[in-house]
């Protein structure tokens, strides 16, 4: 045990940028994000955190039986993780404060996605290249980024006669409040490469505005809503009768969507199940919400 | 009325904050004219009459519901802290709402409100349960209502925690938003509001009647019992109401019936009539204000924090104008009928139970493929994660409840428990801007940042420590009024909803299983010398329960004696709660079962309890880190699991 967690200290001081590639067999993750990855690089981690909510919200990729459930991503199971015998860690700067605890078990690469006020999805392309460096697995991983770009690029295509409104890309908090998805969401950076506007244009930090009044929408009137899942069940039911959201230009003239459950702090595949399904709601398949 | 206040100086201050409520209301409106927008879709005609105007209406209704709550309570209760924050309705409410949100989303869409009064009317229940014994002693009554409030609290926070980002409903709905978009949360507030009105006059002059005293009350034929309950009830009702329509908004109960007295407004009437009308201006005035300082920024600026920054001073301001009913000096468990002599034995046999009960914890565990007994290699594998939180949990249990027992001798007030000192509360708080600052702080930066929060809080009352004279009951109250407004901050800062707020709510609900090695030694190393010091102090907890005059002629030092017990128990408190967070009712409960197994002197009651709490806390650590493997579960749930029920008990007992 001493022997690895000193090893496994050491390494973790050399561990980004570093193009050796060593052949890991027992990788493990904490965070969401690189999660995905690895997944979409069909690296099967031996264990990730709250597998349960995983497959509730990001629903895709889905998460093979065989990968050990840690636990809440706010209380990662160190027992558990510990028994799933990593020899390496991917984590992200979310788990900052765990670091000294995952160190002792495995090696730690973590790597960011998420800053404030910067579009993600290029990092997410960084991280995927480097995680694929990383884990002996560089050309699938440039392969996918290619394809993520592809199917981006097509969708835009699709989409090219249809994005001349500006979106709103929102989460419904409650029945009056929402989180509004800015320039440095994984949401709104797609939104971005498939040629619409953001309507939201005020800072947000840690990509969603903290909840705002429901009238905020009524700013730029000419915008469509796109409303990510999931709703509360309370907030559905009011809405449909609440007098400011009817008048609401948008939800009057029809140009409301709901679209299926995304994870907001994703990586590739999150974009790329975004973009798919902004595509669907957009060209008309997608299931409308009338106020 | 009308005579008393234009006598004073007051009234012109109540004519100020109408004016400036309107001038802030009229603000809002001409802000959105011409009505007509240039589009050809009149938004500024909705925004108007379905945001602007409801909004201030909902205001309104809500201080003035709030107010007749706050009024109602303290009447009968004959106690003028009592408020829905203060008494812990609020958050029933929030736990009630919580749970149906969970397990009957369905119900929540029908009837929030039944949801809300069920939970609101179960703490109130479970208040005169606890505190019927001791009279309604307002002291009593707000304790038991701060240690109730937090385990909703915490159970509130486990709920959300497990059920992930999805629950920001009730994050928002914790820190009480008047965000309006139509004219149903008029409707009903004001619905409740005419209602309670109509009963509460109807009630007003058989109330006046129970605050001569109980005797002439009965002789005058009046039903006592039932009266008061009833007038309980309306006043729940209200308050409920406002917290399932907008959320949480809290002190304005308080503020409102105080201010009314202020004004001068002398019988049970007057109060009732300007308690409301105070409360709704207020309420206008605070979220006018709130509004003008979001301006420009869309972003939700909830008015409950604001209430609360308005409420702690305000409630610092009270404590030294109040004046308590002497209570009966038999209060703390009488630990007579089982005196132990010879303490030597039954000492040992705690420190055994309590090294077992950490060994067990060491040992067993769960894993992947069920139960299992951890030894030689797995044991070493498993040490480095199990170790710290055990011990961590052990020092915790211990200093929590010498500092317990330290408030429940010093007071003579079975229900003084550590978080009513505030400390942890400004922990949340310290914890919650060092979040807010840092992008991706460190365990190291975390632990500074509650330190820096608890100095601040102990900086307070210390300040209220040299004011007062002999009044350890009114240090209580400080630490009270610290705790409820440092709790408002926290819950404001959670409601950005993301993951920052997760990790405030993972210190809520108690977590020890981020602790490392780092914290377990600074821990326990804070714990050796903080309990070493004990034996130093043991004198002045045997003499100062006996009354000043007592423990003037003793010799004793008195406001200085008292200042450092408090400071202790503080400095105890707070190193626990860095780590565990703030629910500490094993700080309440060890105490206790010291005392009930028959330890009455000072120095072996203190002794016993840190064994006791230590085992305690050991056990509810290793219960939160088995029950639902691998997810974990809260510390908290657990501490409350054990205290709640207990503190149910301890007090039916004494009928």
């Amino acid at each position: 045990m001493t022997r690895r967690s000193l090893l496994g200290a050491g390494l973790s001081l050399t561990f980004i940028g570093k193009a050796q590639a060593d052949r890991y067999d027992r990788v493990a993750v904490v965070d969401w994000a690189m999660f995905e990855t690895l997944l979409a690089l069909n690296v099967v981690p031996v264990a990730a955190t709250e597998l349960v909510q995983f497959r509730k919200i990001s629903i895709e990729p889905s998460v093979p039986p065989q990968v050990a459930d840690l636990g809440l991503r706010g209380s990662p199971n160190f027992e558990m993780l510990q028994l799933a015998n990593p020899d390496l860690i991917v984590s992200s700067p979310w788990f900052a404060w765990a670091r000294g605890n995952l160190e002792r078990i495995a090696s730690v690469a973590s790597y960011t996605i998420y800053e404030p006020g910067r579009p993600p999805y290029a990092a997410a392309e960084e991280v995927t290249k480097a995680l694929g460096e990383r884990l002996g697995r560089a050309e699938p991983a440039s392969a996918y980024v290619d394809a993520s770009l592809t199917e981006i690029e097509t969708a835009r295509r699709t989409l090219s006669e249809r994005n001349a409104r500006p979106v709103y890309l929102i989460n419904l908090g409650d029945a009056r409040h929402f989180r509004a998805f800015g320039a440095d969401s994984m949401f709104g950076d797609v939104l971005t490469r498939l040629g619409f506007t953001n309507a939201w244009s005020k800072p947000t930090s840690y990509a969603a505005a903290a909840p705002v009044p429901l009238e905020a929408l009524a700013e730029v009137p000419e915008a469509s809503i796109a409303i990510v899942s999931p709703i509360p069940s309370d907030a559905q039911s009011t809405l449909a009768q609440s007098p400011l959201w009817r008048a609401l230009p948008s939800v009057r003239e029809g140009r409301v969507s709901v679209i299926a459950p995304v994870n907001p702090f994703g990586a590739l595949p999150a974009a790329r199940r975004f973009a798919r399904l902004l595509t669907e709601a957009f060209s008309g398949n997608g299931k409308p919400i009338h106020g | 009325m009308v005579d008393a206040l234009t006598q004073r100086p007051s009234t012109w201050a109540g004519i100020l904050a109408v004016a400036m409520a309107l001038g802030l209301c009229a603000y809002q409106v001409l802000n959105l004219l011409p009505l007509s927008g240039a589009q050809g879709f009149d938004l500024n005609r909705i925004l108007l009459f379905n945001s602007v105007l409801p909004r201030a209406a909902v205001a309104l209704l809500a201080g003035a519901a709030l107010g007749l709550s706050g009024a109602l309570l303290q009447q009968v209760l004959r106690n003028p802290i009592a408020d829905p924050s203060t008494l812990g309705i609020a958050s029933g409410a929030q736990l009630a709402m919580t749970t149906a949100t969970l397990f009957a989303p369905a119900l929540m869409d029908t009837s929030r409100e039944v949801v809300a009064l069920a939970g609101g009317l179960g703490v109130v229940a479970l208040l005169l349960a606890l505190a019927w014994k001791r009279g309604l002693e307002p002291v009593t009554v707000v304790l038991a209502g701060m240690v109730v409030s937090l385990i909703a609290m915490a159970l509130s926070a486990t709920l959300i925690l497990a059920n992930g980002e999805y629950m920001m409903s009730l994050l928002i709905w914790g820190s009480g938003s008047l965000t309006q978009q139509g004219w149903d949360h008029v409707q009903a507030i004001a619905t409740t509001l005419a209602l309670s009105l109509v009963a509460a006059f109807l009630l007003a002059r058989p109330l006046a009647i129970v605050s001569l005293d109980d005797a002439s009350a009965k002789s005058l034929g009046v039903n006592l019992l039932w009266l008061r309950l009833l007038a309980l009830a309306i006043a729940v009702w209200l308050a409920t109401t406002v917290t399932a329509e907008i959320g949480i908004i809290g002190f304005i109960g308080l503020a409102a019936p105080t201010f009314a007295r202020l004004f001068g407004a002398r019988g049970q009437k007057d109060t009732l009539i300007a308690a409301p009308l105070i409360g709704a201006v207020l309420l206008w005035l605070t979220d006018g204000l709130v509004q003008l300082a979001a301006g420009g920024s869309a972003e939700m600026v909830p008015t409950g924090a604001a209430t609360a920054l308005l409420g702690g001073p305000l409630l610092l301001y009270l404590l030294p104008r109040l004046r308590f009913l002497r209570r009966s000096p038999a209060s703390l468990p009488p630990a007579s009928e089982r005196r132990i002599t010879r303490p030597v034995l039954p000492l040992i046999t705690l420190l055994l139970l309590a090294l077992i009960t950490i060994a067990l914890a060491l040992i067993i565990g769960r894993g992947p493929d069920g139960w299992s007994l951890a030894a030689g290699s797995l044991l070493d594998a498993l040490l480095p994660f199990r170790a710290p939180r055990i011990l961590t949990a052990a020092a915790a249990g211990a200093m929590l409840a010498a500092a317990g027992t330290i408030l429940q001798r010093m007071t003579g007030n079975p229900i003084a428990s550590p978080e009513v000192l505030g400390v942890s509360a400004g922990a949340g708080v310290g914890l919650a801007a060092l979040l807010f600052a840092l992008s991706a702080p460190g365990m190291g930066e975390r632990l500074l940042g509650a330190t820096a929060g608890v100095a601040v809080v102990l900086v307070a009352l210390l300040a209220i420590a040299q004011r007062q004279e002999d009044n350890s009951e009114r240090l209580l109250l400080g630490g009270l009024a610290a705790g409820a407004f440092c709790n408002a901050l926290v819950n404001a800062a959670m409601i950005t909803g993301d993951a920052r707020a997760f990790q405030l709510l993972a210190w809520i609900s108690g977590s020890t299983s981020q602790v490392g090695w780092t914290e377990a030694w600074i821990v326990l190393a804070v714990a050796m010398v903080l309990l070493g010091l004990l034996p130093l102090l043991t004198r002045w907890l045997a003499v100062l329960p006996l009354g000043s005059g007592q423990a003037r002629a003793l010799g004793l030092p008195l406001r200085a004696s008292q200042t450092i017990l408090i400071l202790f128990a503080a400095g105890l408190t707070a190193a626990a709660s860095l780590v565990v967070g703030p629910l500490s009712l094993v700080g309440l409960v060890a105490p206790h079962m010291a005392r009930l197994l028959g330890f009455g002197q000072v120095r072996q009651h203190l002794l016993a309890s840190i064994l006791i709490g230590a085992g305690l806390m050991t056990g509810a650590d290793w219960l939160s880190r088995i029950v639902t493997f691998p997810y974990q579960l809260p510390l908290g749930l657990f501490a409350s699991l054990i205290g709640g029920p207990y503190l149910v008990w301890l007090l039916h007992r004494n009928r």
